[in-house]
């Protein structure tokens, strides 16, 4: 027994954390350089964007001028890296407005929609999931199953645009096909305008989580400790959900991330069908109007939400894995199989 | 009024109020709504409510500038700004703000003298100091507004306040120059000498501002001392941006906004079979094209150039380039002008004689590059590659974004589209192929036409200029490098609650807010 | 209890596989054959614009007066030729790279599946989308793109399996016979992965198609008058409502083949009969 166990000891997996931390903010940083060579080396510029077809070429320099866009690309970017670290964004060249006023709206629309989105698919997932796992091979199950084969196959915003056809057409003008948010107003009074979005998002995300759920169900309840304790007379409901149930759900943890990474992505065409003013269409608009300072703010507030959501995810994991939780070395818990896989071991592979 | 609208209040209040209404109906279309019973015609304003437009901006955020609007912010300057003068439906000027503006003998200098008693939204009287400070400011190389091109002839140093309501304006070098009106109207806002276009956007026009999200909306409220007595009309005013058209029809048809602003012609005939809404289609005179660079090959020879103009099927072109809202062209522009050559003949539709005056110039097999933006020009574009297979021509159309369009290379492009809005002979040319023209795409530079033009600059007197211009516009249709097809409607949707929605030859019906006025029910 | 399900997967399996590669097929069929069958040019202008169907034109005509089932007939080997050649990129680069990663020493190792995290820490739409909005629309390009985005998933799969394969005894038996790296590589561990990595590659047939076609959606994918059924859905939806066809068309074509797809590749993870593995 070694006296050092005396002495109060951190926890291995905070080291673990601040480690992947580190790594987390290191990929961010690298994103961010390689969008911003990329948006420099695009061929066109944003002065000319702005002013249009009739400018000329005295405006377009000034503009550029004052821009500061004939500066050197390493100036420029230590220059807008120094103020990002400090929050300052830098002001929309296409708006003059600060990118960080107009992205805490947008990034709050986005956050209400996700948000949305999760609130209804992991319920709905857990309990599709658990429901058809515990039902396996019924008729249900495969039926069910066809259904959730169908939604993942078909692209989303092909989703969204059946759904607009369906509950927004002339014969049928349930809700509205154009999310037009009242700034003035809260996003509480409105929500009718978020109901296609985040149906549509919500369908495309539901298979794989539910699949997920179900696999995993599937695995506890055949595993050894589900066999002994139906052979000990254990009542079924109590074997599901006092004991598979929980470890079912730990794997879900990373599913709810990787969906909610897919989302982002799959929210970018939801934005843009139903016109919804989320970061998604500023992204958008800021890629036509070559509005530099907003594809990179957006960028990399994209890359860093990615990361805390991985970051999160994998520490829910082990937080929730006792076996994690208690390791005593970082490496255990980068070198554990089961459970918490660390990132570049997953297997899983990315869904749309 | 109560912004957020059930749908069944407005259905029962449209049968009430029934279809839209014609005034000055010397035109000749008109707006239309599907309404079958020709119920009672509003034609008296009626005051009140808030009156919410719906515009394309793209994915331009835009500003408020009067000098320099970008996006939105031109339509919006509508609102906010008034100028020296205003257009006529039939794209001539009167006078607005100004009780006198008329150039001397040989248009080298203008005396404009504004009305008396005039305010600007924060009280302040407009004196000649205010009129200089705007002229100064939309000419200042400092702010690089591009639309400062089109009165660069202004001599800034020249610049002379005669009285308190008075100013004069040379211009350079001792130059003529009779459009001053045309050109000076469409970024000309009169502005205080205290104005800044973020912290006091502040103007003279029927509205001043509340609110401002760029990129979203813009709200306004009438402004009581508006030089219009009575007007405007509605209390409020509230301009929506939309990023493209298929939404903002969504939200039209569902009564989240009251006008559509320049609709396309594809979603026409969705929104003349609502019954709630009117369609208003002005046929005006902005004309759409191509540009064919004289400066290159093939199109320096001009039988080849001829040998275009001919193999374009014009109505095809406006039947599906336009969607039928159009009518077709003669490669000349302006033809609401007085001094417009009407005797010029039509040109046909002759593939036989463009062919064989591409076999004459050596050119059988001939593959261009046609240039152009995403966007509605596409269509057009495509249209004509079509038609120039038929005599033997292969046009390969390449979308470039708009920045690189307009880049240091938009004077080298080999075949673009090119279009201007509705204006007169002389302001027409400034945007093609004057000498002086802010760009020249087709580089056109003849002799004999410039110093018509010239000449045509100078002559304030209608029939004396007619004459200059007539020959101007017949060496145009001979040799010139503009392909005119077509003049474009413009297609305004509203809701039947809204009047004095009047189609024109200009492309601003929607945009005269102080004209507008909405129904209640 | 495990055996009774397995067959019954298996019997599963095999229907699903079966119907899978009968909708793929019939697609294909279509996409490659369609230009034959065509009526009339995909780039004829014929009726009116947004035309109701009629005996000449089954599915009525476009914004521009093309014959919608022309352009249909004609639009699908573009998406299918970019989704493919996307995803055989992503697959050949992918898994000698991963091949490669997890059988090489640490610092190779490690420089590649860094590599791979940091393109995967960003969603991949927004990639793309950034990629080709910036640098045009030249059809070879987009695959390229595309092919990016899937790669360092293909990446991380080739790497986690030959990590499991190499440990196994005839791998070191081959090393002990002194056979070269590569050797290894291509004719023992890569046979044995084959199975997800066929999977896999109908995954990214099925994600090809959808962001292919979302891309033409955005207006990023090939130009007009080329005819793609993303392009298709692009340019038709203003008369949505007005002429239905030209946008429901190939809106159902895209589907059923990434339906296809995806039933094929789960058909053929699920007859390997490793349950709860790909959900």
């Amino acid at each position: 027994m070694d006296k050092s166990s005396k002495q109060p000891r951190t926890p291995a997996w905070l080291a673990w954390f601040i480690g992947r931390l580190g790594y987390g903010l290191l990929t961010a940083w690298v994103i961010s350089l390689v969008v911003f060579i990329a948006t420099q080396a695009l061929p066109s510029d944003p002065a000319r964007v702005i002013l249009g077809p009739d400018a000329p070429l005295e405006s377009i320099l000034t503009l550029q001028r004052q821009l500061g866009l004939d500066r050197p690309i390493l100036q420029q970017y230590l220059g807008w890296l120094g103020h990002a670290v400090r929050g300052e964004l830098g002001v929309s060249l296409d708006s003059n407005a600060p990118v960080a006023s107009i992205l805490f709206t947008r990034f709050g629309y986005t956050l209400a929609l996700l948000a949305g989105v999760i609130a209804l698919v992991v319920p709905l997932a857990l309990l599709l999931g658990v429901g058809l796992a515990l039902r396996r091979d019924s008729r249900l199950d495969r039926v069910g199953l066809s259904w959730l084969i169908f939604l993942k196959a078909t692209p989303g915003f092909l989703l969204a645009i059946g759904l607009v056809l369906l509950f927004s057409m002339p014969h049928m003008d349930v809700l509205p096909a154009v999310s037009l948010i009242d700034p003035d107003r809260s996003l509480w009074r409105q929500l009718q305008y978020l109901v296609l979005p985040v149906l549509a998002l919500s369908l495309s995300a539901l298979p794989y989580l539910t699949r997920m759920v179900r696999a995993s169900m599937i695995e506890a309840l055949e595993s050894d400790y589900v066999i002994a304790a139906r052979l000990r007379g254990i009542a079924e409901w109590r074997i599901v959900w006092r004991h598979t149930l929980p470890n079912a759900l730990v794997p879900a943890i990373q599913g709810v991330a990787l969906t909610l990474r897919t989302l982002i992505g799959g929210a970018l065409l939801a934005e843009v069908i139903f016109s919804y003013p989320g970061i998604g269409t500023s992204l958008n608009s800021a890629i036509q109007m070559r509005d530099l300072p907003m594809i990179q703010a957006i960028v990399l507030l994209i890359t860093l939400g990615v990361v805390l959501i991985n970051l999160c995810a994998d520490l829910l994991t082990v937080l929730l894995t006792p076996k994690l939780r208690t390791a005593r070395r970082v490496t255990l818990i980068q070198r554990n199989r089961r459970g918490i896989q660390p990132w570049w071991r997953r297997s899983t592979p990315k869904a749309p | 009024m109560n912004q957020d609208f059930s749908r069944r209040v407005f259905l029962g209040n449209s049968l009430a109020v029934g279809g839209g209404l014609l005034l000055g109906s010397s035109l000749l279309s008109g707006c239309d709504s599907a309404a079958d019973t020709p119920s009672e015609l509003s034609s008296t304003p009626v005051r009140g409510g808030r009156l919410r437009v719906g515009i394309i901006d793209g994915d331009q955020s835009g500003n408020l500038d009067a000098h320099k609007p970008v996006g939105g912010g031109i339509i919006r300057g509508w609102a906010l700004y008034s100028k020296f003068w205003e257009w006529n439906s039939d794209v001539s000027t009167r006078l607005a703000l100004a009780e006198f503006a008329e150039p001397n003998a040989d248009a080298s200098a203008w005396t404009i003298r504004i009305k008396p008693g005039l305010e600007f939204h924060h009280g302040k009287t407009i004196g000649a100091d205010d009129m200089l400070f705007s002229l100064l400011r939309l000419t200042d190389p400092k702010l690089a507004s591009p639309f400062a091109g089109l009165v660069g002839a202004i001599d800034r140093t020249a610049l002379r306040k005669l009285d308190e309501r008075t100013i004069e304006i040379r211009f350079k070098q001792g130059q003529s120059f009779f459009p001053l009106d045309e050109t000076l109207i469409s970024f000309g806002g009169i502005v205080p000498t205290d104005y800044h276009p973020i912290s006091n956007p502040v103007g003279a026009g029927p509205y001043k501002l509340k609110s401002f999200i760029p990129g979203q909306r813009s709200l306004y409220s009438r402004f009581e001392h508006y030089y219009k007595p009575n007007q405007p009309y509605a209390d409020e005013l509230e301009i929506i941006e939309f990023k493209d058209q298929v939404s903002r029809s969504a939200a039209l048809r569902a009564g989240q906004i009251d006008v559509a602003s320049g609709v396309q012609a594809e979603h026409s005939a969705l929104l003349k079979a609502d019954s709630r809404l009117q369609l208003c289609v002005s046929p005006s005179t902005s004309f759409t094209g191509f540009n064919l660079n004289l400066a290159k090959a093939p199109f320096q020879d001009v039988r080849v150039r001829q040998a275009f103009r001919l193999l374009a099927d014009r109505q095809e072109l406006v039947n599906r380039g336009l969607n039928g809202f159009g009518r077709i062209a003669n490669d000349l522009y302006s033809p609401h002008d007085p001094t417009y050559n009407h005797a010029i003949a039509q040109r046909p539709h002759d593939l036989e004689q463009a062919r064989s005056l591409l076999r004459q110039a050596g050119q059988d097999d001939l593959r261009v590059e046609l240039t152009t933006t995403p966007g509605p020009g596409v269509n057009a574009a495509l249209v004509f590659a079509q038609q120039a297979k038929l005599a033997g021509v292969q046009i390969k159309v390449t979308q470039v974004d708009g920045s690189l369009f307009n880049g240091p290379q938009r004077e080298n492009w080999l075949l673009s589209p090119g279009s201007t809005p509705a204006r007169g002979f002389l302001a027409s040319a400034l945007h093609n192929d004057a000498p002086q023209a802010i760009y020249n795409r087709s580089n056109f530079h003849d002799p004999r036409f410039s110093a018509l033009y010239q000449q045509a600059l100078a002559q304030p007197d209608v029939a004396q200029r007619k004459v200059l211009v007539h020959e101007a516009q017949g060496i145009q249709h001979e040799r010139g490098g503009l392909l005119i097809w077509g003049f474009n409607d413009v297609l305004d949707a509203a809701s039947t609650r809204v009047g004095g929605l009047v189609p024109e030859q200009t492309t601003f019906a929607s945009w005269r807010f102080d004209e507008l006025w909405l129904n209640h029910g | 209890m495990r055996d009774l399900s397995a067959t019954r997967w298996h019997w599963l399996a095999h229907t699903q596989t079966r119907n899978g590669v009968v909708i793929t097929l019939l697609v294909i069929a279509l996409a490659l054959c369609g230009p034959w069958l065509a009526p009339h040019g995909p780039t004829d202008m014929l009726g009116t614009v947004y035309g109701a169907p009629t005996a000449g034109a089954w599915l009525g005509y476009d914004f521009l007066g093309h014959d919608v089932l022309s352009r249909l007939l004609n639009g699908g080997r573009s998406v299918l030729w970019m989704s493919v050649a996307a995803a055989a990129i992503a697959l050949l680069v992918g898994s000698t790279l991963g091949l490669l990663a997890g059988f090489s020493r640490r610092r190779l190792d490690q420089l590649i599946t860094w590599l791979a995290d940091v393109s995967l820490a960003f969603p991949d739409l927004i990639l793309v989308l950034l990629i080709v909005s910036m640098l045009g629309r030249a059809p070879w390009l987009i695959v390229l793109t595309v092919a990016i985005a899937f790669t360092p998933g293909v990446i991380r799969l080739a790497r986690g399996s030959a990590v499991a394969v190499a440990g196994q005894e005839f791998v070191e038996a081959a090393q002990m016979m002194g056979y070269s790296r590569w050797r290894i590589l291509f004719r023992e561990i890569l046979p044995n992965i084959l199975t997800p990595l066929l999977v896999h590659f109908g995954n990214m047939l099925t994600w090809g198609v959808g962001m292919l076609s979302g891309l033409s959606f955005l207006g990023y994918g090939v130009a007009p008058p080329t005819a793609d059924w993303g392009l298709m859905i692009n340019e038709n939806q203003a008369g949505l409502l007005v002429q239905p066809w030209a946008v429901l068309a190939p809106a159902v074509l895209i589907g059923i083949f990434a339906y296809g797809t995806n039933i094929l590749a789960e058909g053929i993870g699920r007859s390997s009969s490793r349950i709860g593995e790909k959900p």
